[in-house]
């Protein structure tokens, strides 16, 4: 069986503000890690393994915990001029999450206007939530116009957390900001709900990569920022298998909590299970075995 | 690789609790993640825990969250390690109904109820009719705002004689409906509330000492269903029912009758006797016709056959009121007298058409008839 593929860049080079991290490092990481997943040598080339010419392309952010501790604007911009300026055309790029107002609180500029990069929430005007829900197993939701409607790939950025209800939040779990009753799901510990709601066409028909990142990481008493509890890490994660990203990520956050003699996630009984109910769903690898990883410091 | 080079890796280079006794961080702030338009009134029942985290306790979800995080119910944040009531005042449904539509047909029949709700519920009932509001954050919804003196005042403009906490889940604005009635009391106003029962102890006691009646959607009579198409628990409705009806306030229970879901006979028929044997057989039963609704549009309406039957096994098995709802026009909706079997109250949907009563009693044979008649 082929194996998944994730690739960690490292760069010790963003200190020493790995909050607002130098957008030039950020592009090198970026360009490395695609092109070591796509297994090309060049960073364009390796973008058309997942984009087709003129796309609409949303960058699916995690803004929920403010300024403190959400995807930089930095990583997310940089992200998305870089496609703008290779696969599409900047105007095609949408960054974005709930609400313009989580988005101004960690630091964005809302951008509605053409000729540039795109930022708002879908409580902008331009977007709002669909008017019938999407029912699919136990998911019952109202989608995001952005994600169903305005973007044809869609890309999940996210900010790599410990999470006291889901074990971790990563690239899967932060598709619950792309449906208007995210609350509704954190019940035994987002298992099934964060594999199902990856299922829906919305999602599982437009995703096409994950970036955690995971240049600062929250590893315990997440998802809200904790300075006690976050380490630096400097790291970018890529994979286009959103589960095998997520399982690294997990594996990245137990070795952080192993250093600092936190008990590990399965001993606090918030072990992510819906990782292996996505991979039972079809979505990805859920085991290590099953995992290539490619880790390069630049 | 191994799982164990693996990890060697990826810890390389994290610095870990770098930011450790880093409080003055400057990306950090305190700022609430909820609009500025919504209300942002201190949530009652909730207890602080550590490091900013917070446990409600308001119902049986006991809801555990980190800072700038929301509850089930999706109206209540915490912020900073405090929780906060979204929806204090902040009314997304205003009506006045007849009281007859909540249904409460043994609570001053006849009457007008100033009926609101806030955006939000604690459960997710997939059969939900007031899905657009109820299983919507605030911030989704359009909303005045509304304070508890503005709505006993504008209860008194209308004339009503009663405020009914209804479409949503009144549970979940519980401080709101609790200033509410508090003041509408003063004025003479009564309170009712139509709710789904989920709600804990402390809290229910606390609110039957400012309401006047009750009624409890009970939804079915068997845990599997409150599992998968409720998203909660049956015990902690039925402990709900049983704390009202020994508040001495009025109580009526309706029960949704879902095709092939919740309609077997033995179900109803234990019930019916689980009810009679805790709550004694006074307490009005709706039995209430389905129609096809938000996640469950695959099922048909409730035959109106199926709804006769249930009535009839609760009747038989010794409920003295039991009524059939969502079928306007049906004997079912009439008050029979349990002991001269006259009808004392004839409706037709939420209209009283005839009322045969001497104060609580029946004009023909002189019984007492349960409920709040003045
Ligand atoms: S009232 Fe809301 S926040 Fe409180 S326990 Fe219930 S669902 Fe959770």
């Amino acid at each position: 069986m082929k194996k998944s593929r994730v690739v960690i860049i490292n760069c010790r080079r963003i200190l020493p503000d790995p909050v607002r991290p130098d957008p030039e490092i950020i592009l090198a990481m970026l360009k490395k890690g695609l092109s070591l997943l796509a297994g090309v040598s060049s960073a364009g080339e390796a973008l058309s393994h997942w984009f087709r010419h003129g796309e609409a392309i949303g960058i699916k952010i995690n803004t929920i915990a403010g300024k403190a501790l959400s995807t930089a604007p930095e990583v997310s911009r940089t992200l998305g001029l870089w496609l703008g300026s290779t696969v599409t055309s900047v105007e095609k790029i949408i960054i974005w999450d709930r609400s313009d107002e989580e988005l101004r609180q960690a630091g964005y500029r809302i951008s509605t206007s053409g000729g540039s990069l795109k930022i708002f929430g879908t409580d902008n005007r331009r977007a709002g939530y669909q008017n019938q829900p999407v029912s699919l197993r136990h998911i019952g939701s109202l989608f995001s116009r952005i994600q169903a409607e305005l973007i044809e790939a869609s890309i999940s950025l996210a900010i790599l957390k410990d999470h006291g209800l889901a074990g971790i939040t990563a690239g899967l779990k932060n598709y619950f900001g792309a449906i208007h009753n995210p609350n509704k799901y954190h019940d035994s510990g987002c298992d099934p709900y964060v594999a199902e709601l990856f299922e829906t066409e919305a999602i599982r028909n437009k995703h096409r990569l994950t970036i955690l990142d995971a240049i600062r990481v929250q590893y315990h008493r997440g998802p809200s920022y904790h300075p006690r509890w976050l380490a630096v890490c400097q790291k970018l994660i890529f994979s286009s298998d959103p589960v095998a990203a997520d399982t690294v990520g997990w594996q990245l956050i137990e070795e952080l909590r192993a250093r600092k003699g936190l008990p590990s996630l399965k001993e606090e009984n918030r072990e992510p299970l819906y990782l292996r109910t996505a991979e039972k769903l079809g979505l990805g690898k859920s085991s290590m075995q099953d995992i290539e990883v490619i880790e390069e410091e630049i | 690789m191994e799982r164990r080079d693996f990890l060697k890796i990826t810890i390389s280079g994290c610095a870990l609790g770098l930011l450790s006794g880093y409080p003055g961080f400057p990306g950090y702030s305190r700022s609430p993640l909820a609009p500025a338009s919504l209300s942002r009134e201190e949530a009652r029942y909730y207890q602080k825990l550590p490091d900013r985290e917070i446990r409600c306790d308001l119902c049986p979800r006991f809801c555990q969250l980190g800072d700038r995080e929301r509850g089930f119910c999706g109206v209540r944040e915490n912020q900073g390690g405090k929780y906060y009531t979204l929806v204090y005042g902040q009314v997304a449904s205003l009506n006045v109904d007849p009281i007859e539509k909540k249904p409460f047909f043994h609570f001053l029949p006849g009457s007008e109820a100033f009926s609101l709700a806030t955006a939000g519920c604690n459960l997710n009932c997939k059969f939900c009719q007031n899905w657009e509001i109820s299983q919507m954050r605030p911030e989704q919804v359009k909303n005045i705002y509304l304070p508890p003196e503005s709505v006993v005042a504008t209860c008194e403009r209308y004339n009503c004689p009663v405020i009914a906490y209804t479409y949503t889940e009144p549970v979940i604005f519980f401080e709101y409906m609790y200033d509410c009635s508090l003041l509408a009391r003063k004025k003479g106003i009564r309170n009712v509330v139509v709710t789904a029962g989920y709600i804990n102890p402390q809290p229910l006691s606390d609110l039957c000492r400012v309401v006047d009646a009750i009624k409890v959607d009970l939804k079915a009579f068997n845990q599997n269903f409150y599992h998968e198409y409720v998203r909660g628990q049956l015990q902690p409705v039925l402990e709900a029912i049983k704390q009202i009806a020994r508040s001495k306030i009025w109580l009526e229970i309706v029960y949704l009758v879902i095709p092939t879901l919740n309609d077997r006979s033995e179900e109803i028929k234990e019930m019916c006797r689980y009810l009679k044997n805790e709550i004694g057989p006074d307490y009005p039963i709706h039995f209430s016709r389905f129609h096809p609704m938000y996640l469950l549009k695959n099922l048909p309406p409730t035959p109106v056959s199926t709804l006769e039957k249930l009535r009839e096994i609760a009747l038989n098995e010794g409920l003295r009121y039991v009524y059939i709802g969502n079928v306007p026009g049906h004997p079912g909706e009439n008050t029979y007298c349990p002991g001269c079997g006259r009808v004392i109250i004839e409706r037709y949907g939420y209209a009283i058409r005839k009322k045969e009563m001497n104060g609580n009693k029946c004009r023909f044979c002189g019984r007492e008839i349960a409920g709040v008649w003045s």
